[in-house]
């Protein structure tokens, strides 16, 4: 009996941990550690690397909180009474034309398809951003997941080392209207959240502690763990103890989000604002195989000054955003990184008294670039005024549908939740396949 | 329109999930819960032909009941105390002293709040620590809180219910239904549920109709004298909802035409006059709301009421509920043991709704006092209740129980001094509140994950709890000599039972390569032992 126990503290195998062992470890104890911690050596290797890149999809979401003005930006109105101050400039693609706001984008169209089409009916910013997050309307007896969570789990590997879903929000502005979540799929899929500085919380070893009482006390607490779970059973157990295995490939991922790893030359490319910063971290996640990142832009909300605000603002999202896809591209990994712009909705082509575009979701843009679309094309169309979509209207369902679709994963797969299918996006929803490559 | 008989007929099968057992065949109602509870979960695993698992031991139990009644564990010297006793009553002793502490009361806000405000941020604690202090029965509480009165000072904070939800009716109508009649109707919003067929598009749009005048007029609850529901039927035929509650019992209300002009701007009036004073808008003449919570305690249509709460408390003591999930309580979803729920929503309704004599008869079955350890090959059902299940703390036990792990006993008031010493216990609970915070979001349903293993890892929130001075256990320990001893009081004190042979010598050997760093060791080893399973479970 006791000999048993000693042997198996769990009863089965694959998780046999004796004590003899243990105590091995700790003696060995720096040697074991030091192993433990070069997880993510393996991206230094040139072939593995490139084999990483070429085969695991991942995205980067930027997402524009607050609603940015379709009308600057993807979809102009040069001209017309509703079209603003600013022009509309051909771009390297013959016959597209976007705001002159954006000159860098307007060189380097052949990445990008812009979904000028957008008709989701929701111009409140908390439900516009849920739904523009998970890509359906809320269901009071469903938590739905967002699309970090669903990419997390469907481009994760389940024993990741790296984060899988991380998410930069840095503006107080509108952080609560859409939080993160893992919905349904449960915490594993729960995003690494950044609020306060490029490094997430609790990453680092706290001070005073070395690395091997750090790992040893993990294993003590392992094991212990352990010898508790022996005849008993609970969901829960299991997640509590994958969160604590977690620990140390997570910590191991500190590098990435230190900045100071990069050439400065990249840097500069980037530039020093935070969305810039921000960005390149994303890039550098996403070489290391996280399959979703977003990077929260904030606040685009302009009911007064308009013009004033995204004079400022798209210049920036222009910049970051084409230096993003000349990085990626660069690496060779455009192809497998799927660039997203979304946000909560669009603005009114209606200019109010304050010189201000209101909440508007009626006929708005997004742009998909990279990874599975068809670069250099435009889908949809708006009216003369954009007050309406007059071509290829699509909601919410049909973007996340291409995406998915874009990704390599079947829109319309099934999660099982207790009892009840739930696909990923509603039975009939369409991806629009003439954006796909 | 359904004649009585059928009317009646249809509430039975609807909230039962089956015909009900007529009342005198139930076991009498003058049998004390625990009774009752272990008479019908012993009938089921007799029919089953399952044995249940062995008592749990005394020191497992105490910390049990301390977590599921205090939201904490028990001290050391409680542990002790209870373990040494040899009086015959002691479990029901125990019971009724934690019952009677104020940490009862603290844990049941908290429980209760999580339950009312899951997925809101706002909180009901205001209102909710003066209805627990006083044992409000539920159905009070379900009376105050749907009519959101704040200006009576003992119904004060009453409101953040409906506050919460005033802005979307739709939500409202999901959370009212879900969490005071454990039914889920949202599925039969855009038709009519495709499984169960007790929920048709008219029991949704039957409930918005209660619930759809209510709005927010600048934060405060109000709601209109007029409004009927309208809504599409899946053949895209448009009509106006009947105000229906979930048994099919239908109502006439006033109000149900469009209003005149005068009315609509005497309503308007009405809002501006209160926006103006910033006071709350004075009541309609006739409450739709007001008429939900009417017919919902009704004799004839109490089941769901009763049965959701009964339901629910199960679940927060056995850690799986007689109906699973929760919010489905239908026909086509039986609880595992009917008669008992049928039985126990009689007794709490006979009891006029005390939902501490209820909890007190549950946590004294022997139903809730088995092991959670299967030895043998196939663990049985947990729907059984063979075994005692395995339940993550909360947030708030799981703090409030980190401050007591890790503090020197010796710097505690003795057990002989029950006030002091239970003053100095909330005065840990209230340290861990933040903490908590930082862990998750209180609420129902939330789970364990990497941030809370990074930030028991490496946040310095964990650093006051494991100094090494004061009155820390760590500081305790590292003026101790004898390893033994160290290993001793940290198991007791963190884990609320003694160490085995083999871990006295296995944290001895890791003591033992402290050995220039005396402190430090301890502090490492009262780390693993709050982060391990056995710590953050309850069982």
């Amino acid at each position: 009996m006791s000999e048993t126990r000693r042997e198996r503290f769990c009863g089965s195998p694959e998780h046999a941990l004796d004590r003899r062992r243990f105590l091995g470890t700790l003696a060995a104890g720096a040697a074991a550690f030091a192993a433990d911690m070069t997880v993510l050596e393996v991206l230094k290797q040139p072939v593995i690397a490139q084999e990483l890149k070429s085969q695991q999809k991942r995205v980067i979401l930027l997402w524009l909180a607050g609603g940015s003005s379709q009308l600057e930006t993807w979809d102009p109105k040069p001209g017309a009474s509703t079209g603003g101050p600013f022009r509309a400039i051909p771009t390297s693609v013959p016959g597209i034309h976007i705001s002159e706001l954006m000159p860098k984008m307007a060189q380097r169209m052949e990445h990008t398809t812009i979904i000028r089409s957008l008709n989701t009916k929701n111009g409140d910013h908390g439900g516009g951003a849920r739904l523009m997050m998970r890509g359906r309307m809320d269901d009071p007896s469903l938590r739905y997941p967002d699309l970090g969570a669903v990419l997390a789990r469907e481009l994760g590997q389940a024993h990741s080392a790296v984060p899988d879903y991380v998410s930069f929000y840095s503006a107080t502005e509108g952080r609560d209207f859409a939080p993160d979540t893992a919905g349904f799929l449960g915490s594993r899929y729960a995003p690494m959240e950044l609020t306060k500085t490029l490094m997430p919380e609790n990453i680092r070893r706290p001070e005073g502690l070395s690395e091997l009482d750090h790992a040893q006390r993990a294993e003590l607490r392992e094991l212990m763990s352990k010898r508790f779970a022996r005849g008993r059973v609970s969901t829960d157990l299991g997640a509590h103890n994958e969160a604590y295995q977690r620990v140390r490939g997570l910590m191991a991922s500190e590098k990435l989000f230190d900045l100071a790893q990069e050439p400065q030359k990249i840097r500069d490319e980037y530039g020093p604002t935070q969305f810039g910063e921000q960005a390149l971290i994303a890039r550098r996640l996403a070489e290391a195989g996280v399959p979703f990142v977003r990077v929260g832009r904030a606040w685009w909300d302009s009911h007064g000054q308009n013009f004033e605000t995204h004079q400022e603002m798209v210049p920036e999202l222009d910049h970051v955003m084409a230096t993003l896809l000349d990085d990626l591209k660069r690496r060779g990994m455009l192809d497998s990184t799927l660039v997203i712009t979304l946000a909560e909705f669009g603005r009114t082509p209606s200019i109010n008294p304050s010189l201000g575009r209101d909440h508007f979701a009626s006929a708005w843009s997004a742009t998909l670039s990279g990874c599975g679309i068809k670069g250099g094309s435009v889908y949809g169309k708006t009216d003369a005024l954009g007050q309406s979509v007059v071509d290829g209207e699509v909601g919410a369902a049909e973007l996340f549908a291409t995406i998915y679709k874009a990704l390599g994963i079947n829109p319309q797969k099934n999660y099982r939740v207790g009892s009840r299918p739930v696909p990923l996006t509603e039975p009939g929803t369409e991806p629009i396949e003439t954006v796909l490559a | 329109m359904r004649t009585p008989l059928h009317a009646l007929l249809g509430i039975v099968i609807l909230a039962t999930g089956a015909r009900a057992t007529p009342a005198d065949e139930l076991l009498p109602a003058d049998r004390p819960i625990e009774a009752a509870v272990d008479h019908y979960v012993d009938a089921k695993l007799t029919k089953e032909g399952v044995h249940a698992a062995a008592d749990a031991d005394d020191a497992t139990l105490v910390r049990r009941l301390t977590l599921d009644l205090q939201g904490r564990i028990p001290t050391d010297a409680e542990v002790r105390a209870f373990v040494l006793s040899t009086e015959a009553d002691k479990r029901a002793r125990l019971v009724d002293r934690l019952m009677a502490s104020p940490g009862f009361v603290r844990h049941q806000v908290d429980t209760t709040d999580a339950m009312l405000m899951a997925g809101s941020r706002g909180s009901l604690n205001d209102y909710l620590s003066r209805a627990v202090r006083e044992n409000r029965p539920w159905d009070q509480v379900f009376r105050e809180v749907m009519q959101g009165n704040d200006s009576d000072p003992a119904r004060k904070g009453s409101s953040d219910f409906l506050k919460a939800r005033a802005r979307d009716t739709d939500r409202l109508t999901s959370d009212v239904s879900s969490v005071f009649f454990g039914v889920n109707i949202s599925c039969a919003k855009c038709h009519d549920h495709p499984k169960v067929r007790d929920w048709k598009q008219e029991h949704y749009y039957g409930m918005k109709s209660f619930l759809d005048r209510t709005f927010d007029s600048d934060n405060f609850v109000a709601e209109r004298d007029f409004g009927a529901v309208k809504f599409k039927t899946t053949e895209g035929e448009e009509r106006k909802a009947r105000f229906m509650f979930l048994t099919g019992r239908v109502v006439d209300v006033p109000g149900i035409e469009e209003p005149s002009k005068e009315a609509k701007q005497e309503e308007k009036k009405r809002l501006e006059e209160a926006r103006k004073k910033k006071e709350p808008p004075a009541p309609p003449k006739f409450s739709a709301r007001g008429k939900l919570v009417e017919i919902a305690l009704e004799p004839t249509e109490r089941a769901f009421f009763a049965k959701a709460i009964v339901n629910r408390l199960w679940n927060r003591v056995f850690g799986v509920g007689l109906v699973m999930p929760l919010d489905q309580m239908h026909s086509e979803n039986p609880p595992s043991h009917p008669e008992l729920l049928q039985w126990l929503a009689r007794d709490t309704i006979d009891h006029q709704y005390d939902l501490h004599r209820l909890i007190r008869g549950l946590v004294l079955s022997r139903a809730y006092a088995r092991t959670s350890r299967w030895e043998s090959a196939e663990r049985p059902d947990p729907r059984l209740f063979a075994t005692a299940s395995v339940r993550p703390l909360t947030p708030f036990q799981l703090a409030a129980s980190m401050w007591v792990a890790s503090t020197d006993p010796a710097s505690l008031p003795e057990v002989a001094k029950r006030d002091e010493l239970d003053r100095k216990l909330e005065e840990f609970a209230g340290r861990g509140r933040s903490l908590a915070s930082t862990i998750a979001r209180p609420g129902e349903d939330y789970q364990i994950g990497a941030s809370e293993a990074l930030l028991m890892s490496n946040s310095d929130r964990l650093k006051d709890m494991l100094a090494d001075g004061g009155d820390r256990l760590v500081a305790r320990m590292a003026k101790m000599s004898d390893r033994r001893e160290k290993i001793e009081l940290a198991v007791r004190n963190v884990l609320s039972r003694a160490p085995d042979e083999e871990e006295i010598s296995l944290f001895g050997e890791y003591l033992a390569r402290y050995e220039d760093r005396p402190a430090e060791g301890c502090r490492q080893l009262v780390w693993a032992l709050l982060t391990s399973a056995e710590f953050r479970f309850n069982y």
